[in-house]
């Protein structure tokens, strides 16, 4: 039996160590990308792969990330100071930009050394290569998206793996900003295992692997009971995305959500086989996805460990949209079709707890990327960003206006900072009147934000909630979908949601973005 | 004490008002006597305290005051602030609505989001665009100013907050806005005289906050300054300075967050004075714990938010966790025993008080391990009841599955669990302003106050290889006593966004109005140019990042910044280009702070200071602990633990292997043993 204190302290022991390493991350970060928007997750995994304790940053990395550490200990075999590196989202990856650095954790007074467990984090990268800058880009497979990083060492007992470092730099865009990157990447998982050394020395080595164990149970325990308070039964919804940004045929995500007593099942069976276009989810995503709701749905309290997910069984068919097979392209798989994963499963369980669950939000994350050659500053540019938008009214509120919802929650950047950095300026940013759905309670409001050109650049939106709509509940109205305009020479033209084209000096972009559902008849 | 001169009569009074209590720390320059004395605060009327405990002090010709006043705080917390206006540039007037449009919580599906102290019908725009470099991309449309002010009347607006696109780089435009509105009689806070600062979220929001607190703050130190009279009447601002009345007023901002403040002050000082200055202070109250760093200097951040509207002004950066003596213990879902963040609060309290609690505190878990005497609560004023907090216990442990430890019934096992879980949430807090801010806590002294502290600081200091713990016997007017010992502190920014080869006498230039500022600002003070120090720093970075650190402004500042880089982050990359984002120059002006009375060291026996006996439980099991008066504690005595020292208005326990000794200004010092057994 676990004890009810040890594993109470123990818990808020193993968060801090997932936390000191994300404050050592932000603070040694190079990038904007993961020191002021926060793009990136830290957690501490047991020698077997499973995350026992992480700090909650962006929550697409969740369920991913055990994947990308489990990779790392099939492929390589790890000794003491050695660091891993991973990105591929076939091997336990999200997409290209996101780069999971794992090491493991040893205590070395034995022999051979025991393995404690592993540190690990993320932190989405604001260019791996590829065939646009900020490597978000309109492509049709993976290989067009940047350079893919199977697990390979970065570290070799305590050494820089050099030429693994010469290859990497040799393929980005803007190499001084990745090596600080990885090297706060570095930095963070260094006083991880440092911290975790010296808790076993504090608590003894078998003591603190009984308790990384007791930690799972006792999430799963929580999660458990609290499924049991969701009525059985099974649930469908289904909705879509627009398109996949090369043929205008939506494309279709279906669940069913099985409760039985403690446990659930949740099948994407009959969704849409997978895309030309990069809105292909690999399973990590998706898995993520699931982890995210059901956190939500059950409460805040449950420690985010891989105890959560025992109790949910996911079916999710290879070859679709939710589980793509190499070499589909997956950029915006992890920023927008995991938005409408999060949908569809929210929406199958708002038939099981209504008043748990809110309409939908904006179900997009926006995402725009515009690069080029700086002439002010001579040198290249590539920037990167994602904007908020409107969120669902729930059963008591009603939704939020301009916020990031459910699979993102990084910050935006200042309109001033953009101004000095980079050679367009923003001219409007503002809430979007009226774009939230009618309701008894009103859907939250998308955002407006124009961009005006000072000079050429090459512009990629990818963007969804331009054509579909973020679905009311309980008889409330639909938010409004997203648009995106462009001016030029005066002339005003709808762009669509996922699309590249360049831009000239005097051209200005305006993005407005989906308002959240609506719930309850008026 | 201050530099006006330190006439014989002149008494110096440090007032803190807590939700309980006002605190009075009385200074007599004279008789170099002190004063300390509390009064039942009134939170309906905070004045009302204030001049009650003022009343009981004899009239005397130089009265100089400091003040803590949480009246800015509370205006926000309650929302009753002026009626209060925003003008942006054309675009851009739910700046404060957007944020950073991010959630304050990522799993949670309806997530709270604070509504900004100026609503979207009071927030005006105006046609007008500064550039980054200053240059007018839009004049400023003058007659968009009519219809607002006709707004402005109609709706019986009090203050406004005017904060424009890149008026730090160009504040013209802002200026003359401001400058009209003043000519109509409106209170007016411009963004670039608050903070001339780049990020326009962060600006606007401390310019909005300013205006919105500085009319009530106004009206309160008004109020006191026409009934008390006082010679010298000062503030103590959330940086730690002091700042007097008249420059307060105006920059309500400042004093946000100052009631935390003379508790770390105090602190610093009273450290200080025993020899320490790496200290972590350590308050531990009812509800909450405030936890903040001082190496040499106390540490500030430019990151506070305040009931989450951020504030860029120099705070110092408490952290706060739920943990208290009032903190609930409960069974959650999974079968874990949690130890807060809910709280008895003042009422009903503890269980053990007897006034309808009946779900254990950590206050009554140190009772059940007798380590809270019953009969020497608040001097044994206050006598508390174990039966009902035994009760509270069996009817806990019977919700949960605990096996008793070796030596312990299952309720002492209980007891000793919910210190150990509240230690853990103390102890995480004290990494987060020690580790996560680069400083190494084996290299520190925990300063603990606040009535809870020393039943749990012994512990905390030894998870954390903090190797001695300083109790001092004023530790419940701590921040009385801070106020008093507060310099005056002025700081300044300014955003300028040069290139990293910018020579030094152009950044010099850049920070000389800043100084100049300063130093009238120091004049204004009354404090003599001989106590000045003026110092700049700039701040830099590499170009591409989004952070910057503060270097010291001298010819090898860029050598500088990357070697602190370096220190602080573990790499630094000498070949990348930097710039400098702001100036920064902090004006002190040295004040002498209240002597603390010492004795001379005697007998190390602390014979004389013994209650007698009790069954006190130990890691190991019950066991007799020897108990001490702290009233009869002198100078000199050492104490080796296990023991209870039941002071006034604290008790501190000290694990087997501590060590106390008192020095010659009584204060508790302990050195502490390795292992708690």
């Amino acid at each position: 039996m676990d004890d009810p204190i040890r594993t109470e302290m123990m818990k808020h022991r193993l968060v801090s160590v997932a936390e000191e390493m994300g404050a050592r991350l932000q603070r040694a970060a190079f990038s904007p990308n993961i020191k002021e928007r926060c793009d990136f997750s830290c957690a501490v995994f047991d020698a077997s792969g499973n995350l026992v304790a992480q700090a909650a940053h962006i929550p697409v990395h969740l369920g991913a990330m055990p994947l990308s550490v489990q990779a790392c200990l099939e492929s390589l075999t790890l000794a003491p100071g050695d660091v891993a590196m991973v990105n591929d989202p076939y091997r336990g990856g999200t997409h290209l930009p996101d780069l999971t650095v794992v090491s493991p954790v040893f205590v070395e007074d034995t022999s051979p050394p025991t393995l404690l467990g592993l540190v690990a984090n993320r932190a989405h990268h604001a260019d791996i290569g590829g065939m646009s800058a900020g490597s978000m880009p309109l492509s049709q497979e993976i290989f067009q998206e940047g350079l893919i990083i199977p697990p390979v060492k970065l570290m070799v007992g305590d050494k820089k793996n050099d030429d693994i470092w010469r290859m990497l730099l040799a393929n980005v865009r803007t190499p001084e900003e990745r090596m600080g990157d990885l090297q706060a990447q570095l930095a963070a998982n260094q006083i991880g295992g440092e911290r975790m050394r010296a808790m076993a020395e504090r608590f003894g080595v078998q003591p603190l692997l009984a308790e990384m164990d007791a930690l799972l149970r006792y999430s799963e325990r929580m999660t458990r009971q609290l499924i049991s308070t969701l009525p059985n039964g099974c649930y469908r919804f289904e909705d879509a995305l627009d398109d996949d940004g090369f043929t205008e045929k939506p494309a279709d995500i279906r669940v069913a959500i099985m409760i039985e007593d403690e446990q659930v099942t949740v099948d994407f069976s009959g969704t849409d086989a997978q895309r030309p276009g990069s809105i292909n989810a690999v399973y990590p995503v998706t898995l993520s996805a699931v982890a995210y709701v059901f956190r939500c749905v059950l409460g805040l309290d449950i420690p985010a460990n891989s105890g959560c997910l025992r109790p949910i069984h996911v079916i999710a068919p290879e070859g679709t949209l939710v589980n793509a097979r190499r070499p589909a392209a997956v950029a915006a798989g992890n920023v927008e079709t995991s938005q409408r994963i999060v949908d569809v499963l929210l929406g199958a369980l708002a038939q099981a707890c209504p008043d748990r669950i809110p309409a939908a939000s904006q179900g997009t994350m926006n995402n725009l990327t515009i690069g080029g050659w700086d002439q002010r500053h001579n040198r290249p540019f590539a920037y990167y960003e994602t904007i908020g938008g409107g969120m669902g009214a729930g059963p008591q509120f009603d939704g939020a206006s301009g916020r990031h919802s459910h699979m993102t929650n990084t910050l935006n950047t200042p309109v001033e900072a953009v101004e000095y950095a980079y050679p367009f300026r923003i001219a409007r940013y503002a809430l979007r009147d009226e774009s939230g759905g009618n309701g008894q309670h009103q859907g939250g409001d998308g955002i407006v934000r124009t961009y005006e050109f000072l000079q050429p650049a090459e512009v990629t939106l990818l963007s969804d909630r331009r054509i579909t709509k973020p679905y009311g509940l309980e008889g409330g109205a639909p938010g409004q979908p997203g648009r995106n305009q462009l001016k030029q020479n005066g002339i005003e033209k709808d762009v669509s949601g996922k699309c590249s084209f360049p831009v000239e000096a005097g051209d200005q972009l305006t993005i407005e973005t989906p308002g959240g559902g609506g719930f309850g008849e008026i | 004490m201050s530099t006006s001169g330190q006439s014989s009569q002149n008494v110096w009074v440090g007032i803190d008002i807590g939700g309980t209590f006002t605190d009075f720390v009385v200074y007599s320059s004279s008789d170099q006597s002190l004063q300390r004395f509390k009064i039942l605060s009134t939170p309906a009327d905070p004045a009302e305290a204030v001049l009650q405990g003022l009343a009981q002090l004899p009239h005397h010709p130089g009265r100089h005051i400091v003040h803590g006043s949480t009246v800015a705080t509370n205006a926000i917390l309650e929302r009753k602030g002026a009626r209060t206006a925003l003008i942006t540039t054309k675009g851009f007037r739910d700046v404060l609505l957007i944020g950073r449009q991010n959630r304050p919580e990522l799993y949670d599906l309806f997530p709270v989001i604070s509504q900004p102290l100026v609503p979207r019908e009071w927030s005006f725009e105006i046609s007008e665009r500064v550039d980054c470099e200053g240059n007018i991309l839009t004049p400023l449309k003058e007659q968009g100013l009519v219809s607002i002010l006709e707004m402005l009347r109609h709706e019986a607006i009090q203050s406004v907050a005017v904060s424009f696109l890149f008026s730090f780089v160009n504040p013209a435009h802002e200026q003359w806005v401001t400058r009209r509105l003043r000519d109509e009689g409106f209170f007016v806070t411009g963004s670039s005289e608050i903070l001339p600062e780049f990020r326009e979220y962060e600006r606007t929001s401390t310019t909005v906050v300013n205006a919105y607190v500085s009319p009530v703050l106004d009206t309160y130190l008004g109020r006191l300054e026409r009934e008390i009279k006082p010679t010298e009447f000062h503030i103590v601002q959330s940086n730690g300075g002091r700042i007097s009345v008249a420059q307060a007023r105006g920059h309500g901002v400042r004093s946000i967050l100052s009631g935390p403040a003379g508790g770390v002050v105090g602190a610093r000082y009273l450290a200080g004075l025993a020899g320490f200055t790496r200290i972590l202070t350590y308050d531990m109250g009812g509800t909450s714990t405030d936890v903040a760093l001082v190496h040499e200097t106390i540490h500030v951040t430019t990151e506070a938010q305040v009931g989450g509207n951020p504030i860029r002004v120099p705070v110092i950066d408490i952290h706060t966790v739920g943990a208290g003596g009032g903190s609930l213990a409960t069974v959650d879902a999974g079968g874990n025993l949690r130890v807060g963040p809910q709280s008895a609060g003042a009422q009903p309290g503890p269980v053990c008080y007897g006034r309808g609690g009946t779900i254990p505190t950590v206050t009554d878990a140190h009772v059940i391990l007798g380590r809270l005497p019953t009969d020497g609560f608040l001097g044994g004023r206050m006598r508390l009841n174990i039966e009902s907090a035994q009760q509270a216990f069996d009817e806990l442990s019977r919700q949960m599955v605990l096996a008793p430890r070796s030596g312990l019934d299952v309720r002492q096992t209980l007891a000793l669990g919910m210190i150990q879980i509240a230690n853990v949430h103390m102890e995480r807090a004290l990494r987060v302003i020690s580790v996560e801010r680069g400083e190494d806590p084996r290299e520190t002294v925990l300063v603990a106050f606040g009535g809870a502290g020393g039943l749990h600081a012994c512990d905390l200091a030894r998870a954390l290889g903090i190797p001695h713990v300083l109790v001092s016997p004023m530790a419940a007017t701590l921040s009385a006593l801070g106020m008093l010992a507060a310099e005056v502190q002025l700081d300044y920014v300014q955003t300028v966004m040069l290139p990293g080869d910018t020579p030094i006498e152009i950044l010099e230039r850049c920070t000389q109005p800043l100084v100049d500022q300063g130093q009238k600002d120091l004049h204004r003070e009354g404090v003599d140019p001989d106590q000045w120090v003026l110092s700049r720093t700039v701040d830099v970075r590499y170009v591409g990042q989004s952070f910057d650190l503060a270097v010291p402004l001298t010819s090898m500042f860029r050598e500088e910044f990357h070697r602190i880089h370096c220190a602080r982050y573990g790499y630094s990359q000498t070949e990348t280009p930097i710039e400098i984002v702001n100036v920064r120059v902090r004006a002190v002006g040295h004040v002498t702070p209240p002597t603390i009375p010492t004795r001379p060291l005697g007998s190390a026996d602390p014979t004389a200071a013994q209650w007698e006996d009790r069954p006190v439980v130990l890691p190991q099991g019950m066991q007799p602990v020897p108990h001490y008066w702290g009233a009869r504690l002198r100078p000199g005595h050492e104490i080796h633990g296990p023991a209870i020292l039941a002071l006034d208005d604290t008790t501190i326990y000290l694990g087997p292997t501590d060590h106390a000794a008192i020095d010659t200004y009584s204060n508790i010092l302990i050195k502490v043993g390795a292992t708690d057994g």
